[in-house]
């Protein structure tokens, strides 16, 4: 299957659609030895499950329900698999991933028509469905480093954000900038690798699988909006101290939590994300201030995929606001 | 018959017609369910508190006493209903509120014994996140590791979270309505400790 | 006019929920279980026939002007009686649909029916209108509540079917409402064209 992302005119390429799924699927490799690294044999058996429950599962709509030709061969369902398992928890228990599944592409994607038709991107509404449907599974986040060998029954703790957001910020100084960039922290078990994460992005932007609008601005919006945030709460501007502590704040922001693996690899979909980079720009905007927003006045202290499912809501409106300049045009 | 037409004097008399009668059922109406409703509004509060203290042979909602408490929170109105046997207090449901929960208002009902050592609570209305926070009706009254506070007493248990040096485990991944929900107890109990200090002096 | 064919219409062909998707926001509000959707429809289903019926009887004194207003104060009188009623004799039921059922007022498959059915049929029809639409919404609201009652927390009408734990919560709340309304409706359709 072919798929055209570009409007009209178009310029014929080697690259299909499998190439474009497995190309993503390469650059999470870091991100996902990281995670195998610091959350061990749970992380695979998350991930495995996943990838496994989602292939099957669109098979089977496709086979049984539609009556359709199986596309599983596409690689689409392996990446959504793939991500799904990424914004996991690497202790949840095999039956809430297949839930999860379950909704990633039975309501998600095939319930719109399959891959190109849908709204949402598949596997944030499948982690969404799991932590409103689940939340005590879903904010119990292992240790990370500390019980390679266990699955369900790992140690398990707050993640920064949800420690900032009930205690407060007065011990930011404590966390170490070191442990954020390789990984050394709890949370889903895909986005705590930052290095990993920035170096799969790296790699998509030099085949020219996305390009860097979505990703920049949505993290630039995040990093300015939360460090003038802080600056604002702050008493004297004078205080060099005051600069410093908004600077940790900002990067804080930005290397914990599901940022990087939202922004990087989730919110630059094709489906769902807008067509021209203008367009891509708003987007990623309207991304990283929801993130904030919902991070520092919202009910849960992760709001990244909710930010990336409510702009997912905005791309018809971006597209039809900001069309692509017409050929011939000036 | 043939339908009416608009006339200013039709369309008067006609809605006159229909609101009156609108108006003479709804009087029958309110005056045949007056006294049911009085009747179920009070059986449905007296069941809130029956299910939280100890036995009583007095009528503790008409014995009922309104007292403002000033801690923490600021100012908390709280609503005592005493329980008395055979003339001697032998204990009250307490009915409270807190309001730094994640959401709104959460209000409880708590029966103490007489010693002030906690019967029973029950949780009567809150907004808090489902599957997290709303568990606190059968959280703290669950006997598991250190979730319960049932006969435990504030004067002698530190009714607190872990987290605040207390000896409660709050609610799994929701702290903040434990915290809050302790914080209500803790208030119930201040109040119920204000008019046993009247009933001593008597 | 048929009364079979009228009170089927109302159930099937024109069901209010599954086909005219009106009333939606009890439908979507009050469905978190079976027994608040039955509770929820049969209390639309009551005011809708007394409605009917009024209005129908009424229908050639109102004049054609004033005739919302007319519907409005016939409707929500019925509601009131119904509220006042439900206070004094269900009062557990009356704790769990709160709110909603003074908005069966603004309901607007009741001044649908009125306007479209009631003014211009006889009482006889307009009762059994009442009825198939009323029947049609109880139904439907007891279906989606059931299903989402049964993904939610595993029981049906309070009778536990499996382990509340292995519940998706979404199913009971808002979100939930939308996904499960939107299959079941998928599923009815199917089933008709088919």
């Amino acid at each position: 299957m072919e798929l055209t992302v570009s409007p009209a005119p178009h310029i014929h390429g080697k690259r299909t659609v499998s190439q474009c799924m497995y190309n993503v699927v390469l650059a999470l490799l870091p991100a996902f030895a990281v995670s195998l690294y610091f959350f061990g044999i749970g992380a695979l058996i998350v991930t495995l499950s996943s990838i496994l429950s989602c292939v099957i599962i669109e098979y089977l709509i496709q086979k049984y329900l539609l009556k359709e030709k199986p596309t599983i061969g596409d690689g689409s369902a392996i990446l959504t698999g793939f991500l799904l398992g990424l914004n996991l928890p690497s202790n949840l228990p095999i039956w809430i991933v297949v839930v999860g599944a379950i909704a990633a592409i039975g309501i998600a994607k095939m319930s719109f028509g399959g891959l190109g038709n849908n709204l949402f991107n598949p596997a944030l509404v499948g982690r969404v469905f799991l932590l409103i449907s689940f939340p005590t599974y879903m904010t119990q986040w292992p240790l990370p480093g500390t019980s390679r060998w266990n699955y369900t029954d790992a140690e398990t703790g707050a993640t920064l954000l949800s420690k900032l957001k009930e205690e407060g910020y007065q011990w930011i100084d404590q966390v170490s900038m070191t442990d954020l960039w390789i990984g050394n922290q709890g949370g889903s078990l895909g986005e705590v690798g930052a290095i990993a994460l920035l170096l799969g992005f790296a790699f998509l932007l030099y085949r020219r699988i996305i390009s860097w609008h979505i990703p920049v601005s949505v993290l630039a919006t995040v990093f300015l909006f939360s460090f003038a945030l802080n600056l604002g709460g702050g008493e004297s501007l004078q205080d060099s101290h005051i600069w410093q502590s908004a600077f940790d704040f900002a990067l804080i922001q930005l290397l914990s939590g599901g940022l990087l693996l939202g922004a990087i690899y989730m919110a630059t979909d094709y489906v769902t994300s807008p067509m021209t980079s203008k367009g891509m720009v708003i987007y990623g905007i309207g991304i990283g201030i929801l993130t904030v927003v919902i991070r520092q006045w919202g009910g849960y202290p992760e709001g990244v995929s909710f930010a990336i499912l409510i702009m997912n809501a905005f791309t018809p409106l971006i597209n039809n606001y900001i069309k692509p300049k017409r050929f011939g045009r000036k | 018959m043939k339908k009416i037409d608009s006339t200013f004097w039709n369309m008067l008399w006609s809605l006159t017609l229909i609101t009156a009668v609108a108006g003479g059922l709804l009087g029958y109406t309110h005056r045949l369910t007056e006294e049911p409703i009085a009747r179920a509004t009070k059986a449905g509060r007296e069941k809130a508190i029956q299910e939280v203290i100890p036995e009583y042979d007095n009528s503790p909602i008409d014995e009922q006493q309104t007292i403002v408490v000033r801690n923490e929170y600021g100012e908390t109105p709280t609503i005592v209903y005493p329980a008395q046997k055979e003339g001697r207090l032998s204990g009250a449901a307490v009915e409270c509120s807190n309001n730094t929960g994640y959401s709104g208002e959460i209000r409880i009902i708590v029966g103490f014994n007489a010693d002030g050592s906690i019967k029973d609570y029950r949780v009567l209305k809150h907004e808090e996140t489902p599957g997290l926070g709303a568990k606190m009706n059968e959280w703290f009254r669950s006997e598991k590791n250190d979730q319960n506070i049932l006969g435990k007493s504030p004067a002698k248990n530190k009714l607190q979270v872990k987290q605040e040096a207390g000896e409660v485990d709050a609610i799994t991944a929701a702290t903040i309505t434990s915290k809050a929900f302790l914080g209500a107890v803790r208030t119930a109990y201040e109040a119920y400790i204000e008019t046993t200090k009247g009933e001593n002096h008597e | 006019m048929n009364k079979t064919k009228i009170l089927l219409n109302g159930l099937i062909k024109e069901n209010p929920t599954f086909v005219l998707l009106l009333g939606m926001c009890p439908t979507l509000g009050t469905t978190t279980s079976a027994s608040g959707g039955l509770g929820m429809g049969l209390s639309t289903l009551f005011v809708l026939i007394c409605s009917n019926v009024a209005i129908s009887m009424a229908k050639n004194i109102i004049p054609d002007k004033v005739r919302i207003p007319a519907f409005i104060v016939i409707i929500a009188t019925f509601v009131t009686i119904l509220q006042l009623c439900m206070q004094a004799y269900l009062p557990d039921l009356y704790e769990t649909l709160g709110l909603f059922i003074p908005l069966i007022v603004v309901n607007c498959i009741l001044l649908g029916r009125a306007e479209a059915f009631a003014a211009k049929h006889t009482p006889g029809d307009a009762f059994f209108d009442g009825l198939g639409i009323g029947l049609g919404f109880t139904v439907a609201l007891t279906l989606l509540g059931c299903v989402r009652e049964f993904l939610g927390t595993g029981h049906i009408f309070g009778l536990p079917v499996y382990p509340e734990e292995y519940g998706s919560l979404i199913f009971i709340l808002a979100p939930g409402a939308f996904i499960a309304l939107g299959f079941l409706i998928a599923i009815i359709h199917t089933i008709k064209t088919r």
